[in-house]
């Protein structure tokens, strides 16, 4: 896969468990250009073992000077987050894929309503700066914890004026989902990104009223979970591999120097799917790509977060 | 066609059938489409409001103006021509929300008109349910003079505007509401094969 090699031009603390990287080439090139939404495939080497995390690109699709990124601090996960905030300064090298869009704002739409919850802010910056240069009607509702988590606001009232709209949980302001959506012009396009739960509750409420499927978009990235260890037999290579429990089925598979398919890691675009052959327990689908049913028939799998319980998988590679 | 190929454009349409959740149904029909309509009516009615808006088409269709005053319960608006209704829907459009439904039944040169006036305020081409009412006939685009010809039946026609013969393609254009029509004696002038009617 093309990477593009870039250095840490500036880190910014924006909030006490968010930081914001700015990231020009090494070679002082200007970097591709990209449509609002899109987002890179950061790689990290962590004591020896490659990481790669999905980060949404929030900077104007303007300026092809810099990519910027923001990271919240996840404790409880595999360690990439705290890699960016504790490693990476001003200066590091980073290798970076090519930027993909997996949100991107209709052309279609007459309307668009954007939710975000937390550091869900991200790719809605970028697209913001799209809606602004299109002329889009467009409203930005933001939620986070409390005055001292609302990470970025200021840019983006400057960015956004009237159509910014703040909830802040712990001054009590909430969002209703069913009166966000209610009476909402024919053309209205509602976009959403942050927390599991904000986000399936948007979208159920959307379901329930009546909107089509076609006008609703969201992203979530998921990070691999941890699990138990078990066994993966690629039946075209004709190898076993044994996944640790803090690895995924895509990460064991690079570390034995294959080269799946992959693009986002976050289980959101689709291009790891693997077809599963046989499997002598469950599949736990972490994914937010394959429909409840092919879930449920099993013989799917998105290898960069899913897993499973058992103590041998059998893929078609 | 042949066994195991298609042309991905042309459009396959389902019968009517009330569609939930939904905020406001809307159902826009012409002609023929009046006997979907009906046989919507004859299925458990929805909770939310509905509204019916059709056109009869009495020189080459039935007319179910009568049928649907005694059948539809409420909402009921009757044009006299298919103009007269799409003007009437571009009036009322701006009264519909989200979750509003659509369904439209009728000819398949009525159907694309009406997703036009949609399209124009933003309701995409997957979110209305559409049947397919009483004639195949085709509105067909000349790809040479760029008209486009209603009602054709037959395989090979000729163009309204330029004349040439042209073949009647199952390519489809959403934007134009048209199947694809192109010379079929280009190369061999004056060798027309066989002219059938098969969109009756």
């Amino acid at each position: 896969m093309t990477t593009l090699n870039v250095r840490v031009a500036a880190v910014e603390q924006v909030t006490e468990l968010v930081k914001h990287f700015t990231l020009v080439q090494q070679n002082g090139q200007p970097l591709p250009r990209f449509s609002g939404g899109s987002h890179v495939v950061v790689s990290m080497n962590i004591n020896g073992r490659n990481h790669r995390n999905p980060y949404s690109l929030m900077g104007s699709p303007d300026n092809t000077e810099s990519y910027h990124i923001s990271v919240r601090r996840q404790e409880q996960s595999r360690g990439g987050s705290v890699y960016m905030h504790d490693q990476v300064t001003v200066g590091s090298e980073l290798q970076i894929t090519y930027p993909v869009n997996l949100f991107a704002i209709s052309k279609l739409a007459h309307k668009h309503i954007l939710v975000a919850g937390g550091i869900g802010i991200t790719p809605f910056m970028s697209q913001i700066a799209d809606l602004n240069r299109l002329g889009q009607h467009y409203e930005l509702h933001y939620a986070y914890r409390s005055p001292e988590h609302g990470a970025f606001v200021e840019q983006l009232r400057e960015m956004c004026g009237d159509r910014l709209h703040c909830y802040v949980e712990s001054e009590g302001q909430r969002m209703s989902f069913q009166q966000l959506l209610s009476q909402q012009p024919l053309g209205t396009h509602v976009y959403t990104c942050g927390p599991d739960a904000m986000v399936k509750t948007l979208l159920l409420t959307a379901r329930d009223m009546g909107w089509p499927e076609s006008h609703l978009h969201s992203e979530q990235f998921s990070a691999p979970p941890i699990g138990d260890a078990f066994v993966i037999s690629l039946a075209q290579s004709g190898i076993d591999l044994e996944v640790p429990g803090d690895m995924s089925m895509l990460e064991a598979m690079e570390e034995a120097g294959l080269e799946p398919p992959f693009l986002c890691r976050g289980g959101a675009c689709g291009r790891c799917e693997l077809e599963v052959l046989a499997c002598d327990g469950a599949l736990m689908h972490n994914d937010h790509y394959l429909s409840d049913a092919e879930k449920t028939a099993g013989n799917k799998i998105m290898p960069c977060v899913s897993r499973a319980s058992c103590q041998k998988l059998v893929l078609n590679i | 066609m042949q066994r195991g190929y298609w042309i991905r454009s042309k459009p396959i349409y389902g019968s009517l059938v009330w569609q939930s959740p939904a905020a406001a149904h809307l159902v826009i029909a012409a002609g023929e489409g009046g006997i979907a309509v009906l046989k919507l009516f004859q299925q458990m009615y929805p909770r939310e409001p509905i509204q019916v808006l059709y056109a009869g088409q009495p020189k080459t269709g039935r007319d179910y103006a009568e049928i649907l005053g005694s059948t539809v319960p409420e909402g009921l608006q009757i044009c006299n021509s298919e103009a007269e209704l799409l003007e009437t829907l571009k009036t009322q459009l701006g009264n519909y929300h989200m979750g509003t439904q659509f369904y439209v039944a009728g000819p398949e040169a009525f159907l694309w008109q009406v997703m036009k006036s949609l399209g124009q305020v933003g309701v995409q081409d997957a979110d209305v349910h559409k049947e397919l009412a009483g004639t195949l006939a085709r509105p067909v685009y000349c790809v040479h003079c760029k008209t486009i010809t209603e009602a054709v039946h037959h395989n090979i026609f000729s163009c309204s505007h330029c004349g040439r013969k042209l073949f009647v393609r199952d390519h489809f254009s959403r934007r134009l509401g048209a199947y694809m029509g192109l010379m079929v004696d280009a190369e061999q002038p004056g060798n027309i094969p066989k002219i059938e009617e098969v969109y009756p």
